[in-house]
Parts: structure tokens; sequence; C-alpha cells
């Protein structure tokens, strides 16, 4: 019983980490309608980035969490004005072109990274103790990194539902053209979203360094992860994602106690190809109609 | 004529230059070439699926692994030599690829995309940790005798694939593919199985990545999980196809040669900036030059895409056959029995029951939202009803396919006309006619007669884009027609012509009737059908509201209602 419910906290915890990870993307996408294939990338990029802090200056993960948010933020709004907003073409040949272009960011900023830090593992040692809470112990760094990711996760939703830039951003997302023809600077608006989006994936990977290590080519897999939360569910929707971290979160927890790592690490795939083959349109998503 | 000599001489030149390389150059220009000449060949089976398909994959390199693991075991376990393993990779490739584009290619845009990218990845996985594949740390066989060798059948690969793809960009099937990409629910609506020809496609395109990843392993010797779906791959096909134009024939080869030449210069001097290079170049041709070097070509009117199955323009132009004799009178061909659908709580269409009788029109009227075109997609087969069933012909049609539908005979046009923007006028008829089961040579003489009759023949090799609305819609028609259809829906067909193009439309629906052909016809406006309606139907928020012949039903005081209204307590604004 103990055991289960250890299980259950862990997962969840987990499932905020997750939610951390994935919720960059799911802002991009529900403004955009584009997933930045880059993004596993921007992680391993913040993530190693806090690494350098902590190594040369020492800096905790929480102490580099805005550093590294703020950098992938500069990225973000560079990568969007210099090279997605330069694509003019509508509809579904502007997604496929914004698409394949950040398909050739991926490869960049991951090689950049590999040309900074090499191909090595790295991780950094923090808050290794752990909390009692009754009979249930809790990793600290594990606490600590899911209640900052539940922390921003909130923070981007009642920014998003209750500020007039939130509210814009949200009317962008579903109708570009209505948000202009109210007045509103969309330019501004995507870049301000894909500029916020790669800083919540740089600041995630300043955090979730401490708990999985990093090497430059494990973007590749955190974007399929990423991509597999949001569209598990229900592309561009913020509860959905959230329901989807927690049970992704549980699953892997208890599939690591009950069968071992090895089946921990495919669980994100299967859920991938169960949401690719049974849900396309996500847990809480609708059929779309022709 | 001079677009294909300047083709097919570049395309010599490069095969020549490559042959002799293979043939008498060192070791290491070998090994160069056979890489260059290896991602032609992956370049050319990327393009087939993403190109001229429009399925963009981001996992093409899944196939490349396939078939250098099956390759592998087959010179393992099969002692085969490298064309017998290349052959069973080839199955490989085939066999893996039929389940997997059944589900895959139901997946729109960024799934497929997605889901190819993640595909790879869990191949990997796969290979890493199987026994037979010699798990995380690989597996060896036996090497090719000389790089030369390798490099002499690789450049032959490559090349007889992209003769391959000429030819089939020369066929049919070529035809079907281009308007699934532009079009897939008009493409339907011509009778293409968009289905079974997205699923050729893809096992097209897996068959020559994985010759690729046969002969890939016969020339390095040793394979392991990292090599096999290598990322780097996948970013190199991709950027040579975009470089050269995606979606054309010669896209790959020509951007294949761009970017090997680029990408070993770099591997010589830079090899750690290699890929930030090429991925930066790939987003440079993604936002500035997304049609590669043959668009750039294309614009200045060199080496164009010459039409499909093109006509001889210089025999006469052949009078319209005779019409059959055609059956009057006689039971309706289709009727709708209280047919109904509901979206959600909104019921657009509730118990309507039409008939269609051979040789006859039947105009369907309605005020907008009516739920007039709603009605033609339940016949049609893109909506399923909720309520009641639809016969033709004397059976009862229950969730066909729309190809089905209009290989059997119901054809339809769309309210805001779809055309394929990169098929020609002469393509997107030929396309229809082809559908229908007809030989080749009477698919072509059914296009120019329809041409003729519907006045488009001068315009044969124009693209859509450039006719005026008017044009467009006949085209349309011409394009419904061209199923030769027993029942015909026109929705909103002449909206927006001229009284000339309103003028050959009436004589082609005339000569259809002739044949039999049964019309059914939405307007907005009686006035424009009136002339050819036998019957009208009205409809008004999904419900009949009366039907009879058309100067009755003009008068009728319900449908002056419905059109006008009469509560006088609302205030008028300007246009009803």
């Amino acid at each position: 019983m103990i055991t289960f419910a250890t299980l259950c906290v862990l997962g969840l915890l987990w499932g905020g980490v997750y939610l951390l990870m994935a919720e960059g993307l799911n802002l991009i996408y529900g403004v955009m309608k584009v997933v930045n294939l880059a993004h596993g990338d921007f992680i391993v990029l913040g993530g190693l980035l806090a690494f350098s802090l902590f190594e040369r200056g020492g800096l905790t993960p929480i102490a580099a969490f805005p550093i590294a948010a703020g950098l992938l933020f500069l990225i973000g709004m560079a990568v969007q004005l210099g090279v997605l907003e330069q694509i003019t073409a509508q509809g579904p040949e502007g997604e496929l072109r914004t698409l394949l272009a950040t398909f050739g960011l991926s490869y960049v900023v991951a090689n950049a990274s590999f040309l900074l830090w090499g191909s090595q593992f790295q991780s950094i040692p923090f808050l290794q103790g752990a909390v009692q809470a009754g009979p249930i112990a809790v990793p600290e760094g594990l606490l600590v990194c899911s209640l900052l990711a539940f922390g921003v996760a909130l923070l981007v939703h009642v920014w998003l539902t209750r500020t007039i830039t939130g509210k814009s951003v949200h009317a962008t997302a579903q109708s570009a053209l209505g948000a202009a023809s109210c007045g509103l600077n969309i330019r501004r608006i995507r870049t301000l979203a894909f500029a916020l989006g790669s800083a919540m994936a740089g600041g995630a990977g300043a955090l979730v360094i401490s708990l999985i290590p990093f090497q430059t080519s494990t973007g590749g897999d955190l974007t399929v992860q990423a991509f597999t939360l949001i569209a598990l569910g229900g592309l561009g929707n913020y509860p959905g994602a959230w329901l989807a971290a927690e049970l992704l979160g549980l699953t892997e927890v208890f599939t690591q106690y009950y069968l071992g790592s090895n089946a921990a690490s495919a669980v994100v795939y299967v859920v991938f190809i169960g949401v690719l083959i049974f849900r396309p349109q996500g847990l809480l998503g609708r059929v779309g109609r022709v | 004529m001079r677009d294909r000599i300047i083709e097919w001489s570049g395309f010599a030149l490069v095969l020549t230059i490559g042959i002799a390389i293979a043939a008498f150059g060192s070791g290491y220009q070998a090994q160069t070439l056979f890489t260059a000449a290896l991602f032609i060949l992956l370049a050319t089976g990327w393009n087939v699926i993403s190109g001229f398909t429009g399925y963009v994959s981001f996992g093409q390199v899944s196939f490349f692994g396939v078939g250098a693991y099956v390759g592998a075991l087959a010179m393992i376990h099969l002692d085969a030599p490298w064309y017998g393993a290349a052959a069973v990779a080839a199955l490989g490739g085939i066999v893996l690829a039929l389940p997997l584009g059944w589900v895959m290619l139901r997946l729109q845009g960024i799934f497929f995309a997605l889901g190819m990218f993640g595909l790879a990845r869990i191949l990997q996985i796969v290979a890493s940790s199987l026994d037979i594949t010699g798990g995380a740390m690989g597996t060896t066989v036996a090497v090719a005798d000389s790089v030369n060798e390798c490099a002499l059948v690789m450049v032959l690969a490559a090349g007889a694939a992209l003769v391959g793809t000429y030819a089939l960009m020369r066929t049919r099937l070529g035809l079907r593919l281009m308007a699934l990409r532009d079009d897939a629910v008009a493409a339907q609506a011509a009778g293409v199985d968009t289905a079974a020809v997205r699923v050729t496609a893809f096992c097209i395109s897996a068959g020559l990545g994985a010759v690729g990843g046969a002969l890939y392993v016969w020339n390095v010797g040793y394979l392991d999980p990292n090599s096999a779906f290598n990322g780097t791959i996948e970013l190199q096909t991709v950027l040579m196809v975009l470089a050269g134009g995606i979606g054309t024939v010669w896209g790959p080869l020509v951007g294949g040669v761009l970017i090997s030449l680029l990408s070993t210069a770099l591997w010589a001097r830079f090899p750690m900036e290699q890929q930030i290079v090429l991925g930066a170049l790939t987003m440079g041709i993604a936002v500035a030059m997304p049609g590669g070097i043959m668009a750039a070509l294309g614009r200045i009117g060199i080496v164009r895409r010459q039409p499909i199955c093109a006509p001889d323009v210089a025999a006469p132009a052949e009078a319209a056959p005779a019409a059959e004799a055609a059956a009057r009178g006689g039971g309706p061909i289709l009727s709708c029995r209280s047919l109904g659908v509901a979206f959600g709580g909104v019921v657009a269409v509730k118990g309507v029951s039409i008939e269609a009788r051979p040789a006859e029109m039947l105009a369907v009227i309605g005020p907008n939202g009516a739920g007039k075109s709603t009605l033609f997609n339940l016949i049609s087969g893109f909506t399923r009803a909720t309520q009641g069933d639809v016969v033709f012909a004397g059976e009862t049609l229950a969730a066909l396919h729309p190809h089905l539908l209009a290989r059997s005979g119901i054809a339809r046009t769309f309210q805001t006309s779809r055309l394929f923007r990169s098929l020609c006028v002469w393509e997107t008829v030929l396309l229809a006619a082809a559908s229908v089961g007809r030989s080749r040579a009477a698919a072509m003489a059914e296009t120019r007669r329809i041409l003729a009759e519907i006045g488009l023949w001068e315009q044969w090799a124009d693209l859509p884009d450039t006719l005026p609305p008017g044009r467009q819609r006949l085209l349309e028609i011409a394009r419904a027609l061209a199923l030769r259809p027993r029942v015909l829906l026109l929705d909103e067909a002449m909206a927006g012509m001229s009284a000339q193009e309103i003028e050959r439309v009436h004589a082609a629906l005339r000569g259809a009737m002739r044949r039999g052909c049964s019309i059914v016809a939405i307007e907005h406006v009686l006035p424009a059908i009136a002339p050819l309606a036998a019957r009208v139907h009205v409809l008004d928020f999904g419900q009949t509201i009366a039907e009879g012949v058309p100067h009755q039903v003009m008068n009728d005081p319900v449908v002056i209602e419905a059109y006008m209204g009469v509560d006088d307590q609302e205030p008028v604004h300007g246009a009803a």
C-alpha cells in the first residue's frame, strides 16, 4: 500500500516535470499551429547551459533557471523574427515550410551544443536528499522541480486567461485573421509566443538536467516526448496536456517499478504510437470533419 | 522537345561522369561517389512520398535502416550476394510499409511527419535490444570486393531510380499522386482511390530507401543501430530534395550532386561544423527558395514539367460521337429517402426525399444555409447520413467511399471550385476519365471530346490558376463529365459565369442529358437553371418546403416567404 502511494506521488511529480518540458511546445503550437522540431534541442541547450553555470560559477539549477530561460527567450525571438516570420506562405504550404525550417534548426542547435559541450552525458548533482512525508519518501530535487513546473504552468495559464497580452495571444491562437482585424499586432504576438515557448524549454532544461542526465543527442527524444504529451492532450489544449503529463508520469513510474527501466524508456513511444493510431485528436480533442 | 533534350543530356552527362569515376577513380573518389549516389537514391525515394504525394516525412531513414538490417541478415544467414540482399531488403521495406502506410497515412501533416520521426527512434531502440541484429554492438558482414564495384552498382541503382521516377510521373499513377497532393477531397470526387495511391507511393518510397540501406551495408561491412538510423542521413536526404526542387523528377539529382559536393568539402575542412551548415542551409532554403533550383529554372522557362499523356495537338479535334440512345422515362436513377444528418445539435438536413430521373434535370434551390451542399455531401459519400438512405440504380448505398461512388456514376462539383493547382486542364480531365477503367487511349480520346464540347480545348495546357473563374467552373464540370456519370451533382456551377459561358455549360449539360445522364443542380437563384430544369425542389432549414415544375414553384407563396420573409416586424437591411 505504501509502495503504491509512493509510486503515485512520484508519478504525479514526474508528470509535473514532463508538463514543464512540453508546455512551451504547446504554447507555440497553440498560437502558430506549428511544431517546433528544435524544442528538445532547446531543452538540452538550456540544461547544458545550467551545467556550465554550475561547474564554473557554482550556480544552482534554480538560479540558472531564469538565465537559461532568458537566453532561450532571446534565441527564440531571433529565430521567429529572422526565420519563421520570413515564411509568407499561408495554409498547408506555410506550415510545411515552417516545419522544414525547424527541422533544419534542430540540427543547427544540436550540433552547436555538441561543439560547445561535446557528446558526454552531463548532469548536476543538486538536492540529492529526500523529504519524508509520513511514510512516503520523495527526492528533494524532484519535488522542487515539480513544484516549480506547476508554478510556471499556473503562471502561464493565468497570464493567458487573465491579462490583456495573454488574451491577445489566445485570440491569435483561435483566429489570426480575426485578431489582426481587431487591431492586434499578430507579428509581435507570434514572436512573443515563440520566444516564451523557447524560454520555457530552456528553463525546463535547466531544472531537469538535475534529474535526468542530458547529452546533445537527447534533443530528438525530448521533442518526441513533448509532442506525444501535447498530442495526447489535444494539440494546443492546456488542461489536456496537464492530464496527459500526469498519465505519462504515472505510467512511467509504475512501469519502471514493475518492469524495469528498459520498459520504462519505451513507454513514451508506446503511448506515441497509441495516440497516432487511436486518438490523433487527443484525449480531450474533437474529431475534425471535411 | 527542347526541355526533354536538356533533361536527358544533363542526366546522361552526370551518369557518364559517375560511371567513369566508379570505373577508373581512386578508392577515395569511388567511396565519395558511392555516398553521393546513395544519397541521390534515398532522396529520390523521399521525393516520391514527400514531394509528389505531399506527405512530408522526417523518418525516411527508417526504411534505410530496415533495409540495411534485412540486407545484412540476408548476407549472413542466406549467403546472399549483394543483388540478392538488395532484393530481399526492398521486399522487407515494402512489407513494413504496407501496414505502416495504412496507419500512418491516415494522419495529416504534422502527425505524419512526426510519426515517421518517432518511428526511426522506435526502430533504433528495437534494433538495439534484439539479439538477431547484434544489439547495440552491431553486426559485421562480408564487405564488397572493391569500392569501385560498390560505386558502380550504386550509381546504376540511383540512375535506375531516377529513370523509374521519370517513367512513373508520365503514367496515370503519377497523375493521381499529384492530384492527391493538391487536393485529396477533389481527387476522391474524381474517382481516385486516395488510400491505395498513398500506400503505393509509400511502398515505392520505402523500397528505394531499403535498397539504399542494403547496398550501404555491403559497402561498409558493418552495421549498428546508430549508423542505421542516423539522423544525419535524414537531414542530407531532405536537404538534397529541397535544394534541387521538391516534387520534381530531377530535383533529387540536381540537389544531390550539389549537396554532396558541399558536404564532402565541409567534411574535409570543417567536420565539426558540417551539420550546422547543412541545417542552416535547410532553414534558408525552406524560407527563401522553397521550390529549389528546378523551380528557379522553371520560372525562366527551362525544364518545366510536361503534361502527362499529352495529346497530339496536330490531329484534328474529333466531333462528339453520336449520343447513345437514352432511356427516357422509367424509374428514378437516384432517390433519397427521408435523408437527414445532424452535426452536434445542429440539424443540417432533415427528412429530405428527392428523386432524380434519367435524362432530366432536377433543380435544388433554397436560401443560404438551407442544407443544399450538405445534401450533396450525403449523396456523394463525403458525409455519413444519420437517417434515411440513398438508392442508386436500384441499390441502396451504404457507407461507400466517395471515390467508389464517383466511379460507379455519381459525379459532383464543389461550391467553391476545387481544382488541382499543379495539373493542367488536360490532366485534370484525364485524371477523371482514366479512373473509370478506360484504357489509356480511350481515356485520352474521351478527354479530348469533352474539352472540345465544353470549349476548353484551346487551353488544354493551361494551369487552373491562369484561367478566369468562369473557366475554372467549366473545367470542374468537364472533370465531372469525364467520369461518364449517370447522376451529375452540380453545386452552384453557374455562379460567376458570363452569359457565353453559361450557354456553353447549358449545351454540355443538354448533351449529357441526351446520353441519359440525370442532373441534380443546386442553385442559389432559379433563373440560371430554369430553362433546363424539369422539376424544382426547394429546401429551407434542412427541410423540403416545396417541389414541382419551375413556374409553379416560383409562384409558391411558401417559397417566396423563404427567400423574402413575410415578417414585417424586422427592419429590412438592404439585400435579402
